[in-house]
């Protein structure tokens, strides 16, 4: 390929990720894309670069019934139904109605947790295809963003990633804990020296189950002194099982 | 991410509608993406722009909208990207030092586009320039922006 075409490209995959192409032409420049691994990563590239102009919209909490219209649609598609985008319109009235409002709050959270948790599950899962999670948790702050992924692969060895930056003041560590059962109380899996992907290799722990409870703390330096949290949450979530 | 749709479309209904479908879209390509290069979030908000751009130009999409609601939508998106002001769009970051040093009108188209989702044609109409020119200032300015970002 001449230099001229690569400019040339260049210029395309900037019109592609401005979103100046029309439907038609960026159907095509897709696929050539999947044909061309540099060309994908110049639009991803460039998607990472102008990202703080997405992260500046003012954040929005999801509204109700948004989580039950995403799970059924997601189990429409998983059976083989292949619903248009679009089809989505107002599931509130049957879905959510017979829920009572704490059960909801909870199936709010999975839904949403199933989604960016493939997502990025799949993303980061490039290097290591065999090994399957048994349950992905993305954990949320207290307003709702997503700041951290844990996938759990129950050989008491877990992989966290994080979405989000973690301030954390000098002489903390990151604590990350599950809670396996009431009785067992949370147990640590493991102490992080800043947000960076890890992974975590716990105590002997029963398989993670559905709904799980995940979550990372604020610790003093080396991890929590007790082998309980005590410092501030950062953020949890609970776990949802793999293989929908 | 329903921030950028609710920015973008101008209407709680349709930032919803874009968000689910962003959110099956990304459920169903996860595994093609895999391996993929740049970061599982940049690919994430561009999935969820591409949508919230597919509703904007679907015209039978908006047609059922009154025609006052309409203009009310597309002077809203026009006001996303003010002259003065623009700097909040781009964080505390390097990005708003690089986009700084873009002549004006480039980065005001490439604001345009990003941010409100204009087409080539509707910038060039807001800038008051022919077509053409338009897409040389964005051109120009992301080879700009990228050697400025590297």
């Amino acid at each position: 390929m001449n230099g001229t075409d690569r400019a040339e490209l260049a210029a395309l995959a900037g019109d592609y990720a401005l979103g100046l192409m029309s439907a038609t032409e960026a159907a095509l420049f897709e696929t050539l894309m999947q044909r061309d691994p540099a060309l994908a990563g110049e639009v991803a590239l460039l998607n990472d670069r102008l990202l703080p102009l997405d992260l500046s919209a003012e954040p929005a909490p999801l509204p109700e019934g948004f989580a039950e219209g995403l799970r059924a649609r997601l189990r429409e598609v998983a059976a083989g139904g292949d619903p248009a985008p679009g089809a989505w319109a107002g599931t509130e009235p049957g879905g959510a109605a017979n829920l009572n409002r704490a059960p909801w709050r909870r199936r709010a959270g999975l839904a949403a947790a199933l989604v960016i948790g493939v997502a990025l599950g799949l993303l980061g899962g490039a290097q290591r295809p065999a090994p399957q999670p048994i349950v992905v948790a993305v954990l949320l702050d207290d307003q709702g963003q997503p700041r951290a992924v844990i996938e759990d692969y129950g050989n008491d060895t877990a992989q966290i990633r994080f979405v989000a930056d973690v301030e954390m003041p000098p002489g903390t560590s990151i604590e990350a804990w599950t809670l396996p059962s009431q009785d067992l109380g949370p147990v640590s899996l493991g102490v992080l020296d800043g947000a960076r992907a890890a992974v975590l290799r716990g105590p002997d722990l029963p398989p993670p189950m559905d709904a799980q409870l995940y979550e990372i703390t604020l610790e003093p330096l080396g991890g929590s002194p007790t082998g309980r949290p005590t410092g501030p949450i950062i953020a949890k979530g609970l776990a949802v099982a793999q293989g929908l | 991410m329903r921030g950028v749709a609710r920015r973008m479309l101008g209407r709680d209904d349709l930032a919803d509608e874009a968000l689910q479908d962003a959110m099956v879209l990304i459920w169903r390509k996860a595994a093609q993406q895999a391996g993929g290069a740049g970061s599982a979030r940049g690919w994430i908000y561009a999935v969820l722009r591409n949508r919230c751009l597919t509703i904007l130009r679907d015209g039978s999409r908006l047609a059922s909208l009154p025609p006052e609601e309409l203009t009310r939508l597309q002077e809203a998106r026009q006001d996303l990207v003010p002259d003065d002001g623009w700097r909040l769009l781009a964080g505390p970051g390097r990005l708003g030092d690089c986009l700084q040093a873009l002549d004006d009108h480039s980065r005001r188209a490439i604001l345009m586009a990003h941010v409100a989702g204009f087409s080539h044609g509707e910038i060039s109409a807001r800038q008051g320039v022919p077509l053409g020119t338009t897409k040389s200032w964005i051109r120009r300015g992301l080879a700009s922006l990228k050697e400025c970002l590297s």
